[in-house]
């Protein structure tokens, strides 16, 4: 009997006995009302899906315990050569026949492969991404690095892993090439730029952004992130662009993508963005945004704030015309902006967005405004204080205590978080 | 008509259970579904490290924990907070006129002197009387609030933010051991979604049993004693499918007083927490969701599978009896308080599935499952038994409710919530409470619900007593 028709007779063998005792057991039910028999197919299935849940535990620890394994395995032989990669001693570019010494590896493997196969060199790049990304190394030399990966034919390995069905092997492998700075073939993240994944497609902008000396960067002339931005969008977007900018390539022209979402959160984000990223020279382009979007409260916000950060004085006459007209933290905003401007020339606006508020957090701004406005601003502070009404007096003890004097001052704060401006509750 | 009445009740019950089975599997699917997302979504904790510690657009979050009479461990739970790992955080310890050392110990410990300030009453609480910062760079993080005797917890978190200055609030306990990632995790989830995210629940287990070190648990283990181990079960039932079953369609009914993390303003603009109520975490997210549904915004709410927080729970029947009364008052309450939401396609998935959901098949079961047990007897006595069917019908249910916990240890392995220190002896701990609970466990809870519904039904006057608390294991 060949071993095809053996397969086949315990098929039929055990499909038989399959059907006879399920027959058996409807029979042996058959007298038996409607609900006992639902409550019998439901007591089996549970049988059965606990079986099924039994045979994957057990694959999935099998699993693990084989990934241990190696990992003891790589760790073994690779441990130390990893920590040392990621030492202080090994900030000096380091040749690849130097690196191959680090990891014991004779010259004649070199450009063999080390790891004897892909899981090995999963749970190489895995160990090896923990380590960099938990250390944070100061002292890491990224051409090191990139020289050790391609040793080890990571790059490889990762393309192939970013060409695999698998969404989070995809993810996985596309977020390593981003972390090492991977020069991986361009057609690898290209092809994902069209991806029906949003994630993946997204994590392929960033690194396209990132990786690419193309300066179109095209993606953003469409809607796509009118649907869907998230905070996160906005950190991967910083990050691929302070990539890009210490690579020396040239950053695109953010304010030209904020004219062109619809949707205000992807407007704010590209506004932020820019002052981030120093874009004074294309703040002039937001004016029309400015203008015509003033029911947008956060847009107005944001452009206050980046003009502001930026010292893109041509903007203060705008400022100063719609300080009393815009909502409270609007005028925050505003008020912060102008007094960044520090031209002298809005000491009256911040006076009258003292005036005229009876809301508590925009009168203490406008005096904290008012503080840090130079000799002009720090005078009228302190006739307003010689003048203050019973009621106000209590906003001019923060400005008498060390404690809270430290986060009244507007040069120690981080030119990108808005949270700067609620000093007064705590 | 007697036979008509009986014939009625048996199918009523028996669509009941299989509706009830169905709602169950359905969780079970979604929260399947939602940990394949997250799996994708949701790196490890050092990438998210990785990624969120060193980018300035981290969302900044304040921990309000109130304490009371807590001198014997407040310096300890304290320095526990202040070792949370995440970038941006303050942490505000509101002092509900404790009338032991508390506030001296702080006061001494940290260095705190009295800083001005004017609180704005955002939400009702009873009257700030100082707010202390202190004078040491180290605890920069560190806000006290000195307030007047409120007597709830609900009343000491609405102190807390009112000073609140983040956008994002945590509110716990000060006995509860936060795992240092915990804000990671949580903060993922809003720094991920592409809605607004007003709330985020967090995976809270039982501390009973596991080894504390240096404020951490350094050893997860299932308690040893028989009612916190139902507890362990139940808890790890109710966030790994149940809260993440429900975040997956955007319909969590509830993030835990004990630690959750909500959005400020939306929580001011709905009022705070309501230091009247018995429930009073799930009385302020219904009535966030009330707000964001009537002003028209959208919004998201998630729960994060990996577990977040440990807290104490009960360790005795009595101790437990009195909680679960406690919540089954406060579910009647709910219900009363908030019915307009309920069947109300308005509120979205929350209105539309979770609170008819609650309602059928959390709030009626207790009182079904009473009513059948006193029928039960009645048959028993008049020889009306068919016991054939009887112990089939007893048998779907037993081995479902045992496939349910049995998911529960499956889910927790692939997902990896909890490091156990040992995942065999733990989970075979499990499996054996998973065994007994329909015969113990499940009776002691029917009966504390009934009687928690006849409270509030008789309008007894309510008396919250903390839990006594056996502490944890310390490491040697």
């Amino acid at each position: 009997m060949s071993d095809v028709s053996l397969l086949k007779y315990y098929f039929n063998l055990i499909m038989a006995y399959c059907t006879y005792y399920f027959e058996y057991a409807i029979n042996m039910f058959a007298d038996y009302p409607a609900e006992v028999k639902v409550a019998v197919s439901v007591t089996v299935a549970c049988v059965i899906l606990m079986l099924i849940m039994s045979g994957a535990l057990l694959v999935l620890s099998h699993k693990r315990k084989r990934f241990a394994k190696i990992q003891r395995r790589v760790l073994k032989r690779f441990g130390e050569g990893m920590d040392y990669m990621l030492s202080a001693e090994a900030k000096d570019k380091m040749s690849r026949q130097e690196i191959a010494e680090v990891f014991g590896i004779p010259p004649e493997q070199i450009g063999k492969d080390i790891l004897k196969n892909n899981r090995e060199k999963e749970v190489f790049v895995h160990e090896f991404y923990m380590r960099f990304i938990t250390e944070r190394s100061d002292y890491a030399n990224r051409d090191n690095i990139t020289s050790l990966l391609y040793l080890f034919n990571i790059p490889e390995f990762l393309e192939k892993e970013v060409s695999l069905r698998s969404m989070s092997k995809k993810v996985d492998a596309i977020s390593k090439i981003r972390t090492f700075k991977l020069p991986v073939s361009p057609w690898v993240i290209n092809k994902l730029l069209n991806s029906k994944y949003l994630h993946v497609k997204r994590l392929a902008m960033y690194s396209n952004i990132m990786l690419s000396s193309d300066t179109d960067l095209d993606y953003f002339e469409t809607d796509f992130f009118d649907k869907y931005s998230c905070i996160k969008d906005e950190i991967e977007l910083a990050y691929s662009l302070q990539r890009r900018r210490r690579a020396g390539l040239k950053l695109p022209n953010l304010a030209r993508w904020a004219n062109l979402q619809k949707n205000e959160q992807s407007q704010c984000m590209f506004v932020r963005l820019m002052r981030r990223f120093d874009e004074l020279e294309y703040c002039d382009q937001l004016t029309e945004l400015y203008k015509t979007q003033m029911r947008k409260k956060k847009l107005i916000e944001e452009i206050s704030r980046t003009w502001g950060y930026l010292h893109y004085t041509d903007g203060e006459e705008l400022l100063k015309d719609a300080l009393l007209t815009q909502p409270d933290d609007t005028k925050v905003a505003i008020m912060h902006a102008l007094t960044r401007f520090a031209t002298g020339n809005a000491i009256d606006s911040l006076l009258e967005g003292y005036h005229n508020t009876t809301n508590p957090h925009v009168r203490f701004e406008a005096l904290r405004c008012m503080y840090n406005y130079g000799e002009m601003g720090r005078a009228k502070f302190y006739e307003l204080e010689a003048n203050a009404h019973e009621r106000d007096r209590k906003f001019f003890e923060f400005f008498k205590n060390p404690i809270t004097l430290d986060r009244i001052r507007l040069d120690k704060e981080q030119a990108y978080h808005p949270s700067v401006e609620t000093v007064y509750n705590a | 008509m007697w036979i008509t009445i009986y014939y009625i009740f048996c199918y009523l019950v028996f669509g009941y259970t299989m509706l009830l089975m169905l709602s169950y599997l359905y969780l079970v699917i979604m929260s399947r579904k939602a940990q394949g997302h997250l799996s994708v979504n949701m790196p490890d904790d050092e990438t998210i490290k990785y990624f969120l510690e060193g980018s300035p657009l981290t969302p900044a979050v304040s921990i309000i924990a109130p304490a009371f009479n807590e001198e014997v461990t407040i310096l300890d739970n304290v320095d526990s907070l202040m070792k949370i790992d995440y970038p941006n955080f303050e942490i505000i310890i509101v002092n509900d006129a404790s009338t032991d050392r508390t506030m001296e110990l702080l006061i001494n410990e940290y260095k705190l002197v009295e800083v001005p300030y004017d609180i704005a009453m955002k939400v009702q609480s009873k009257p700030i009387k100082r707010v202390l910062k202190s004078t040491e760079e180290k605890y920069s993080k560190l806000v006290v609030v000195d307030k007047e005797h409120g007597g709830k917890k609900a009343d000491g978190s609405n102190a807390g933010i009112n000073v609140c200055s983040n956008k994002y609030f945590v509110c716990t306990d000060v006995d509860c051991i936060i795992e240092p990632m915990a804000l990671y995790r949580m903060m993922w989830f809003v720094v991920n979604s592409h809605r607004p995210v007003i709330g985020v629940s967090a995976t809270m287990l039982m501390s009973n049993g596991c080894i504390v070190e240096d404020g951490r648990v350094v050893e997860a283990a299932v308690p040893n004693t028989l009612v916190p181990m139902f507890q362990q079960l139940e808890y790890l039932r109710s966030f790994l499918i149940s809260k993440l079953g429900w975040s997956s369609i955007n319909a969590l009914p509830n993030i835990s007083g004990g630690f959750g993390l909500f959005d400020t303003d939306v929580a001011v603009k709905s009022g705070g927490y309501d230091s009247t109520s018995m429930a009073e975490d799930v009385d302020m997210l219904l009535r966030m969701v009330t707000y964001m549904k009537n002003t028209g915004q959208d919004f998201r709410l998630g729960q994060v599978p990996k577990v977040c927080c440990w807290t104490e729970g009960p360790g005795t029947v009595k101790s437990l009896y009195r909680q679960r009364v406690r919540w089954a008052r406060g579910l009647f309450e709910i219900i009363s308080n908030h019915r307009k939401l309920f069947f109300n396609a308005h509120y979205g998935p929350i209105g539309a599935f979770t609170l008819p959901y609650i309602f059928i098949f959390e709030f009626i079961a207790p009182i079904l499952e009473l009513t059948g047990f006193l029928f039960m007897i009645w048959l028993i006595l008049t020889g009306g038994v068919n016991w054939d069917s009887a112990i089939i019908l007893f048998g779907m249910i037993y081995l479902f409710s045992v496939f349910m916990s049995f998911f529960v240890l499956y889910f927790d392995y692939s997902a990896k919530a909890v490091e156990w220190k040992n995942t065999k002896i733990s989970y075979l701990k499990l499996l054996l409470v998973t065994l007994l609970e329909p015969f113990i466990y499940h009776p002691i809870i029917t009966y504390c619900s009934n009687v928690g519904y006849w409270r509030f039904i008789s309008n007894q006057t309510a008396v919250w007593k903390p839990i006594q608390r056996r502490g944890v294991k310390k490491k040697k």
